[in-house]
């Protein structure tokens, strides 16, 4: 019981105490603001350790995304020098130099752009996607529900990389950036919609939106303002994971050649470049990988410890 | 179906024209196992400044019937088959949906049992309160917060405008109860409908809220249908009591004219089953047998199968026999209605 409950309480107490006769202390009902669950989350995320090593991480990927030069020790990632090719990490240059002889960290600094662009920009296709299908086939349920949840089936049928494989090569949407997260974004959006789904049914015959419709609430208020932000949390904690797997996928995407094309830099083009050099410059598959994985691990580790946070069963 | 004339209602006669008449109201749920009937027609009128108390145990219809008049039926599985629910002499039935959201709330308004679950946990409520505002009378955001303190002082919630902010569950059960009272009356509803309003609270509290709600009722006249299975807060708050049973109204008259003299053996069963103070020690009076299946309600009286003075075969008189006839819900004596053959004997008229 919360101090406020508990102040309440004895409130309660004092006024059947002055009906009854007994005994009437005085209170102080003093203005005790307390935290909400996103309040009560976010207490738990601070003092989680795995959120601060995501954070941590996933922020410098921002920054690297943004400002390249910052992390790129005055190198250019154009400025190559064939003399230079395949040379292994030196003091000078952390990461060596790729087969034309361009600066690899340079290289590696730059990727970090399209690969945070495409996850975001396909996550964010995911979200939408997931929470009006979803949420339109939870709240009006019935024929509309089964012909939702079957189209979401259809989709769930194709793998995200042969679905996205497929549409890339079809050619209609073109290689560039935005091509690819909405390639990634049309195959992965299911379980998001799932999610959303079942947790707006859930909600919906909580006695509070029978209470807001009681009073007079539309659907739509019902919907947008009782429904859904008691459903989006754990759609949030799918986000959140969903952004280092789809990044993961568009390496995957364009190490098959699908992808993105040169001359735009990327993670997945490093590595395809560098797998047949991997028995003599196994730095070209090493580097990009590691930062690939780093940066998966990260949002990951967002996620895990959001779910945490959330989870009042977890809650000490 | 007998419908009592409006004008011989006892109902109707003391405060004014009805605000509020349900009218030979039916309600099915229709499941895979088969079709329940929870309300079989029931009958009401409410007066501005009235207060009826609708009393049955669980399973007797009155909590659908309640749920009926908001539009809150779970639909499918629940149908209301028949009859009528006329606001201000406007059937709600027959209206669009955008027509009965413009009532409901402003016109009728409820309360609900659990104040907690019925409060949305990611809201304050202050926020909720002042939805009330911003839903039905597109109110500013800010002037719906100064409403939402004002509303929260009137329901005597301690250090309203420090608290508007806080969450549902930073309040104990009698304030939450509170703020839900707040929602509900705050665009001033002629109609308040409480479901088991105190149920969930302890005693004292109990008491707190009922009174409130006896004071609000006083200053704005609104017209309070009680539903409750609480004999001892029917006594202390209602003007009349309708006793409900598989989904009918069995008996219905003034509080005490009802507690004091039954006309039907199972409001006399019901009396009869109260602790007394003065029987301490002794055995309590239960109504025999299980309240019935309402997928299955018996035939003729549906109480009949328990009841200790019913008549059958060639004991009952023509056409009044217990478990073939239908007792209809009649004027047994002035200002008093019962659904029973033999309503004058449990009298003792």
């Amino acid at each position: 019981m919360t101090e406020q409950q508990q102040m309440d309480l004895r409130r309660d107490e004092v006024e059947a105490g002055a009906q009854t006769g007994l005994a009437s202390p005085s209170v102080d009902v003093t203005s005790g603001r307390q935290n909400s669950l996103w309040g009560d989350a976010w207490r738990d995320l601070r003092r989680n350790p795995l959120f601060w090593i995501g954070a941590v991480l996933g922020l410098s990927f921002l920054l690297m995304a943004l400002v390249p030069q910052l992390f790129a020790r005055g190198a250019d990632p154009r400025d190559c020098d064939l003399s230079n090719s395949n040379q292994k990490p030196s003091a000078e240059h952390w990461f060596g130099f790729d087969q034309q002889g361009c600066d690899y960290l340079a290289n590696v600094v730059h990727g970090a752009r399209n690969s945070l662009i495409i996850g975001l920009l396909a996550v964010a296709v995911v979200l939408v996607l997931g929470v009006v299908v979803g949420a339109i086939a939870g709240f009006y349920g019935r024929w509309l529900d089964g012909l939702l949840s079957r189209l979401t089936d259809i989709f769930y049928a194709l793998p995200l990389i042969l679905g996205a494989l497929v549409v890339l090569r079809s050619g209609i949407l073109g290689r560039g950036v935005v091509a690819v997260a909405i390639a990634l974004a049309a195959f992965g959006w299911m379980t998001a919609m799932r999610l959303v789904r079942s947790q707006v049914i859930a909600v919906k015959s909580s006695d509070y939106v029978a209470a807001a419709r009681a009073m007079g609430a539309s659907n739509r208020r019902i919907l947008v303002r009782h429904i859904l932000p008691n459903a989006v949390a754990p759609v949030l904690v799918y986000t959140t994971i969903t952004i280092g797997v789809l990044i993961a996928a568009e390496a995957t995407l364009t190490f098959l050649g699908v992808g993105l094309q040169r001359p735009a830099i990327s993670w997945g083009l490093q590595i395809e470049n560098g797998q047949s050099l991997l028995r003599t410059a196994p730095h070209l598959v090493l580097f990009p990988s590691l930062v690939l994985t780093l940066t998966v691990m990260a949002f990951i580790m967002m996620g895990d410890a959001l779910r945490d946070a959330l989870d009042p069963r977890q809650r000490a | 179906m007998t419908r009592p004339d409006p004008t011989t209602s006892v109902l109707t006669g003391s405060a004014g024209t009805p605000v509020l008449e349900v009218d030979d109201l039916h309600v099915e749920f229709r499941t895979r196992s088969g079709v329940v009937n929870a309300v079989n027609g029931i009958s009401y009128s409410l007066a501005e400044g009235q207060t009826l108390a609708i009393l049955g145990e669980s399973g007797s219809g009155k909590s659908v019937s309640a749920q009926a008049i908001m539009g809150i039926l779970d639909s499918p599985p629940a149908v209301i088959t028949g009859g009528g629910i006329l606001f201000e002499g406007r059937d709600l039935l027959t209206q669009s949906p955008e027509e009965q959201r413009k009532v409901r709330g402003p016109g009728i308004s409820m309360i609900f049992q659990d104040a907690l679950s019925s409060l949305n946990p990611v809201y304050s409520v202050g926020y909720q309160i002042g939805e009330m505002f911003r839903a039905h009378r597109g109110t500013s955001k800010r002037d719906a917060k100064k409403h939402a303190v004002e509303l929260m002082d009137r329901v005597r919630i301690p250090g309203a405008a420090s608290r508007v902010d806080d969450f549902p569950h930073q309040f104990s059960g009698g304030m939450r109860q509170r703020v839900m009272i707040a929602m509900a009356i705050a665009l001033d509803p002629r109609v308040l409908i409480a479901d088991e309003p105190t149920t969930a609270l302890d005693v004292t509290v109990q008491a707190q809220v009922m009174d409130l709600l006896k004071d609000l009722q006083r200053d704005t006249g609104m017209g309070l249908v009680l539903i409750t299975h609480d004999l001892g807060v029917v006594n202390e708050v209602a003007d009349d009591v309708a006793v409900m049973y598989a989904g009918r109204i069995v008996e219905r008259g003034t509080v005490d004219d009802v507690f004091g003299n039954p006309a039907h053996p199972y409001t006399e069963g019901l009396m009869n089953s109260v602790p007394q103070v003065e029987a301490k020690g002794g055995r309590l009076q239960p109504i025999v047998g299980q309240p019935p299946n309402l997928a299955a309600i018996p035939s003729g009286c549906p109480f009949h199968p328990r009841c200790a003075r019913r008549r059958l075969g060639a004991d009952a008189a023509p056409g009044r026999e217990c478990a073939t006839d239908v007792p209809p819900l009649r004027l047994v004596v002035p200002g008093r209605e019962a659904a029973c053959h033999y309503s004058e004997e449990v009298l003792g008229v």
